[in-house]
């Protein structure tokens, strides 16, 4: 395994699950918004009556850039037995949703266990899923605009958002001048002088902020 | 507030004369925490039942985002506060697992976090139970079982220093080990747990009011429970016997003798028994675990690219100084990818789906919340009951408001 302090060559690849190493947690495929209820249909046939987990994932600059990410797990309803559910099988089913068409069939119809989970996918990423029965915000106010978890959503939320600290080559009076406060040490020195009614002392030219 | 201000944005109206819109919570304080159900009723039966989350939405996953990979998991721990360190342990496992080091975590360290995983279930147990029966007005039992979970926290304040996000569990191991005298403690609490659990039991489970109360309501089918995706108690009592513990083995859990407790009623009695039996099979897991912790042995990985060297040797060691100055403040970089780890938390299969994009901060960590979907069930179960029984069944669901909204 290499370092983990340098990052392997795809660290800057757009899209991390592509590079992922060879974990076996689950089975996964990677279909179009076009064909993922015509993939969990036959998986649902298939046998994998659970449906785990809708999540989402932002990824700027990648084509699709969104990820919808489905978690299926295989457990039979008539089994009874520790020994019947066994070690059931895992799949995920990660769909690329790209920026131009933000819209994904719904599943909320195949299972219930959907609704929320595509609500919130929608309340914090933006993707609409065509179908839904009652596709309102869930976690963020209703009146709310803007989509958290997306990547260019700022931590703090844009009203509250700081303008950028300067940073350290700015704050220095050194490279940068004389600080809005006008509190350079020639200044403070000037003041403790007034202070004690001593002589103002002679500041060499160059760095005399008073000018 | 009119009713119909109230369900705005729902389609739960006033249809006829006889229905009438209710709104229940956020408030309320059977709803444990702060959810609004909004619902359809007639006379006293319940047409229609539409639960309103987010009231406590804090962003947890966007603060990981921005957080270095250990740093996260103080706020992944505050999702479900009921049991912080199953929420910490399932995070750190999952970055454990996209980092390859997952053999490599000491045999003891991982004893531990079974350990605390067990107590923190019983801990969050008791909270159900206690808060349960308050529910129903059974207002004794609440003591009973708060006095079980404060020698738990205690247990949890000895570990890590802090009563419920101690913080203790690192990528890689353990933030230290055990303290002295918490081995006497943990069996002073062995010792006092079968008299306590009958004290409950003959409280609150042979209470014929609180039967009544419970057998046959909120009746879940093994089918509705997979389709909705309930996982943990509440699908072990629809009759399927569905634990991570034993389909998906972590931490060794294999070695370990215990029983999925399963009951196939579906109702809310059936939920309240399966985790009054799986508090004894959690005690049971703490007894081996107990015996096996008298081995002393490393709780941290030896790879000082995880594991900040030990504090004594930065004033001697160049190296150990670069090393842990690097991890405070930069962290480290975990390789591209994706995974997905599930552990069993107390309300079910709680999952993180944790991608990195190789930089020292986790790109996404999704949560695979099982209050979440265990609550969403509401709006099936709760039609045709009479509203009264609204507190049983949520509290039969045990939703955390913390894990719901995040």
């Amino acid at each position: 395994m290499p370092s983990s302090q340098t990052p392997p060559a795809g660290a800057t690849a757009l899209d991390p699950t592509a590079v992922r190493p060879d974990i076996a947690d689950a089975r996964i495929f990677r279909v179009t918004p076009a064909e993922i209820r015509a993939t969990l249909e036959i998986l649902k046939s298939d046998g994998f009556t659970m449906l785990l987990d809708v999540g989402g994932a932002d990824y700027p600059g990648r084509e699709p850039r969104f990820d919808v990410v489905y978690h299926l797990v295989k457990i039979a309803a008539s089994a009874r037995t520790v020994a019947a559910v066994g070690t059931p099988e895992r799949v995920r089913v990660l769909c690329g949703v790209p920026e131009s068409d933000l819209v994904v069939p719904s599943i909320a119809d195949l299972w219930p266990a959907a609704n929320w989970a595509e609500r919130e996918v929608f309340d914090l990423f933006g993707i609409r899923f065509d179908g839904h029965p009652d596709l309102r915000r869930i976690q963020m106010p209703a009146d709310w605009e803007g989509h958290p978890l997306r990547k260019d959503y700022p931590l703090r939320g844009p009203a509250r958002e700081r303008a950028p600290r300067p940073n350290f080559a700015l704050k220095s009076n050194v490279a940068a001048g004389t600080p809005a406060s006008g509190r350079t040490a020639a200044a403070l020195q000037k003041q403790i002088a007034a202070a004690r009614g001593q002589a103002v002392p002679a500041t060499p030219s160059g760095t005399d902020d008073t000018k | 507030m009119s009713a119909g201000a109230i369900a705005a944005g729902l389609d739960i109206v006033e249809s006829s004369e006889n229905r009438m819109v209710l709104s229940m919570g956020p408030q309320h304080p059977s709803t444990h925490g702060v959810l609004q159900v909004v619902t359809e009723i007639e006379g006293e039966t319940v047409m229609k039942a539409e639960p309103e989350i987010g009231y406590l939405h804090t962003g947890i996953e966007k603060s990981a985002e921005n957080l270095f990979w250990t740093q996260a998991s103080t706020v992944i721990e505050r999702m479900d506060y009921l049991s912080p360190l199953s929420n910490a342990c399932c995070y750190i496992m999952g970055v454990e697992k996209l980092l390859g080091i997952t053999d490599q975590i000491p045999v003891r360290a991982r004893q531990a976090r079974v350990l605390l995983c067990e107590l923190h279930r019983i801990a969050s147990h008791c909270v159900w139970l206690g808060t349960g029966g308050i529910d129903l007005g059974a207002i004794s039992g609440f003591f009973y079982a708060f006095d079980l979970r404060e020698k738990i926290l205690d247990l949890t304040e000895l570990s890590g220093g802090a009563r419920m996000h101690p913080n203790y569990l690192r990528i890689g191991g353990l933030r230290d080990d055990l303290p002295q005298g918490f081995l006497d403690r943990l069996d002073a609490l062995i010792e006092m747990y079968p008299r306590r659990m009958r004290e409950l039991r003959n409280l609150l489970q042979a209470n014929p009011i609180l039967q009544d109360r419970m057998i046959d309501v909120g009746i879940l089918s093994a089918d509705d429970a997979l389709a909705w995706g309930i996982t943990g108690p509440a699908l072990r009592a629809s009759g399927v016997p569905y634990d991570v513990r034993r389909a998906f083995p972590y931490l060794g859990y294999e070695q370990y003798e215990f029983d999925v407790i399963t009951r196939t009623e579906g109702d809310a009695y059936a939920r309240f028994i399966v985790r009054l039996e799986e508090m004894d099979q959690s005690m049971r897991i703490i007894k081996q675990v107990r015996k096996q912790l008298e081995m002393p042995g490393p709780v941290m990985i030896d790879d000082t690219k995880y594991a900040a060297p030990p504090k004594e040797t930065i004033a001697l060691s160049m190296e150990a100084l670069i090393h842990h100055f690097k991890i405070v403040s930069e962290g480290f970089r975990v390789p591209p990818g994706d995974v997905y780890q599930a552990i069993e938390g107390p309300r079910g299969e709680l999952g993180y789906y944790i991608v990195s994009n190789g930089d020292n901060r986790p790109w996404r960590v999704r949560t695979r919340p099982p209050s979440m979907y265990n609550l969403q069930v509401l709006k099936k179960i709760a039609v045709g009951e009479l509203i009264a029984d609204m507190v049983v069944m949520i509290g039969s669901l045990d939703p955390v408001f913390g894990e719901v909204d995040r």
